[in-house]
């Protein structure tokens, strides 16, 4: 649990991370809001409104009487939404830090290549 | 949603000493409040008053939309456990317990039986001769199997040791996930609590000094630090929640930073440090006093 | 996941709820007193028979065991019932969320119930005494002084009359001190003092010494403990007067 977010978009996060790296599949079904509290020692409402974060982006929902499931597609959307997200909430620190550290663009690619290839 | 407690303007005064002054806020129905405020601040005289233990001086409380103070329907649906409990000589563990099986028309015997054996408390001694932890277990056990819609527990684990502190949030989370209702704690380890809070009161010296959603606090403040210079050229102009330095190193507190402005410091070569609900509350109460 | 709904008490089943509460620890309002009475009373038993030992062929006085205190410690003992009752269990039961009025109706009920017990139970003991003509040592402990001679029903009445008297005198004094402290309790025993006074002279003013004397001579035991009565009654609307506006400890 992290200090410097709510714990509900923190829930909601580790959902999605879940969804993305295919530990839960579509169609699966996404634990209870009492399990999720129970398990994260949270309070149910905030696990519920971390999973509503999810509904309402479409990437879960409820079938009635039965339970929470993922959503069709919500992989590859979720996957489309990071990758939009990544150059802000990645690379702009990145950036900034080469900059501080008088490291050119040219020899952050450089640097970047050699990590990737490893 | 609606409300259940209200109060308006409530103020407390012993002479000349102010324990309560103009104070007002609403608390939910079926959600966990935290009192949150140093020995003193008048946490416990605020709890007192909204179950009609103490008399106003001024100011208006409505629990249940009615009037608490010597008001039954009111009262019964209403549990206020802390570690002050006064038990008159001679009473057991076993005693009290009975009692409170009498006063709460929701009392569940069994739930209390599983918790006297998870706590360990020993029913057949006197409540005199308990430890801090064992009288704190018993608060406890009668905070919880009351299932009263609206249960109050002031510094609940006063003596608890660690493991009997997780357990009771434990018991807590789980029973108020089952029987939803009303429950406002008040606590001054912020941080174990923060969790299970969903709205937080901060209350100093009488006064209410804050009255904000869990979420909505959590991720407002962050600490910078960095050399002495960065640091004051990024402080300036907005508000400042502490400081402290060490040689040329500086660390602020700072609130109101948006996405760009954290990046923009770290582009400055500062390092962010998050900040915690405690660490938040201490420094706005230490900043209170200071003003 | 439902929530909670809880179902409305009546006042008769609030009341003895306190009832039940005071009655949870048996000890200290029953099983205590009648021990220690018992006590006594083996004790003055004891010493009796030493005394007779003691005496020899000269024996004793007829009614050398007929003027006897010792069961009147179990009248003072419930002014300590009812002092602790106000001290300790009002803060107890009003701190777990009963109400003033019930605490003190169930309080109340509480003591009226224990003064029958007492009462019927010493007469019960009186009546045994008398059977076995003072325990077969003409000792009258039970009912001694002018108590041997009445009906075991008035001993009954004015035992519980006087119970009453010391449990609610008793819990409004108490109530005194929990409300204003022992600057309180100085001015309730200075003020009932200053009363006394002014009573007293106002009757040696008046010349109305005679007519005192023989309003109380006059009188017997039940007449006395039926006149405390409208104390016990007055102490009562005294005591719940304040217990309305008291805050309990903790």
């Amino acid at each position: 649990m992290d200090e410097s977010r709510p714990i509900f978009v923190q829930i909601a996060e580790q959902l999605e991370s879940q969804i993305i790296d295919g530990s839960m599949r579509e169609e699966a079904q996404v634990p209870s809001i009492n399990d999720l509290a129970a398990f994260h020692r949270i309070n149910p409402a905030t696990a519920l409104k971390g999973v509503s974060l999810l509904v309402d982006q479409g990437i879960i929902y409820k079938r009635r009487g039965v339970g929470m499931f993922v959503a069709e597609g919500a992989r590859e959307r979720l996957v489309a939404a990071r990758r939009e997200a990544f150059g802000d909430d990645y690379i702009r620190p990145i950036v900034a830090r080469a900059r501080a550290l008088g490291i050119s663009p040219e020899q952050l690619i450089e640097i970047i290549r050699r990590e990737a290839a490893q | 949603m609606t409300a259940v407690i209200e109060v308006t303007d409530l103020a407390r005064t012993y002479g000349k000493v102010a324990a309560v002054s103009d104070v007002s806020f609403s608390i939910e129905e079926n959600s966990i409040c935290g009192l949150l405020g140093r020995n003193g601040a008048g946490k416990t005289t605020l709890m007192r008053l909204v179950t009609g233990q103490e008399f106003a001086s001024a100011g208006e409380i409505r629990v249940f939309g009615e009037n608490p103070v010597e008001n039954a329907g009111v009262l019964a649906r209403t549990c206020f456990v802390r570690e002050s409990q006064v038990y008159p000589d001679g009473f057991r563990g076993k005693h009290v317990l009975r009692a409170a099986a009498h006063l709460f028309p929701n009392w569940d015997a069994d739930y209390a039986a599983r918790l006297v054996d998870e706590f360990r408390v020993p029913l057949d001694r006197r409540m005199k001769k308990m430890s801090r932890g064992q009288r704190s277990s018993v608060g406890v056990i009668i905070g919880l199997a009351s299932r009263a819609e609206l249960t109050l527990l002031d510094e609940p684990y006063a003596g608890l040791d660690a493991v009997a502190r997780e357990l009771f949030y434990d018991h807590l989370l789980r029973d108020y996930s089952e029987n939803p209702r009303t429950i406002v704690l008040s606590t001054h380890l912020i941080d174990e609590a923060a969790r299970l809070l969903e709205h937080v009161l901060v209350v100093d010296n009488g006064s209410l000094l804050m009255d904000a959603a869990a979420d909505d606090l959590r991720g407002t403040a962050v600490t910078l630090v960095g050399s002495h210079n960065s640091v004051e050229r990024f402080a300036t102009g907005r508000p400042v929640l502490g400081w402290e330095s060490i040689g040329g190193l500086s660390s602020v507190t700072l609130t109101g930073l948006s996405d760009a402005d954290k990046a923009d410091a770290v582009a400055a070569g500062l390092e962010l440090a998050p900040v915690s609900l405690q660490q938040l509350i201490v420094s706005r109460t230490r900043g209170a006093q200071e003003a | 996941m439902t929530a909670i709904a809880t179902p409305r008490v009546a006042t008769a089943r609030r009341i003895g709820t306190t009832l039940r509460i005071h009655a949870a620890n048996p000890w200290a309002i029953v099983y205590t007193p009648w021990l220690i009475l018992m006590g006594v009373f083996l004790l003055n038993f004891s010493i009796w028979h030493l005394v007779l030992r003691a005496a020899g062929d000269r024996g004793v006085n007829p009614d050398a065991f007929h003027y006897n205190g010792g069961v009147s410690w179990v009248l003072f003992y419930m002014v300590v019932v009812a002092v602790q009752a106000m001290n300790q269990t009002f803060s107890f039961v009003v701190g777990l969320g009963a109400t003033r009025r019930d605490y003190f109706l169930g309080t109340a009920v509480l003591f009226v119930g224990l003064s029958l017990m007492y009462g019927v139970g010493i007469a019960a003991f009186a009546g045994l005494e008398r059977a076995t003509d003072g325990w077969g040592v003409s000792g009258w402990f039970f009912a001694p002084w002018t108590f041997a001679t009445m009906p075991l029903w008035e001993v009954a009445v004015v035992y519980t009359l006087v119970m009453l008297f010391m449990f609610f005198g008793g819990s409004t004094v108490a109530a005194v001190f929990v409300r204003w402290g022992a600057n309180g309790i100085i001015l309730f025993f200075a003020s009932v003092a200053v009363l006394i006074v002014a009573s007293l002279y106002a009757i040696t003013q008046l010349e109305a010494w005679d007519a005192v004397g023989q309003f109380f001579s006059g009188r017997d035991a039940i007449q006395l403990a039926l006149m405390s009565l409208v104390v016990t009654v007055a102490a009562g609307f005294v005591g719940y007067a304040l217990m309305r506006r008291a805050t309990p400890k903790g």
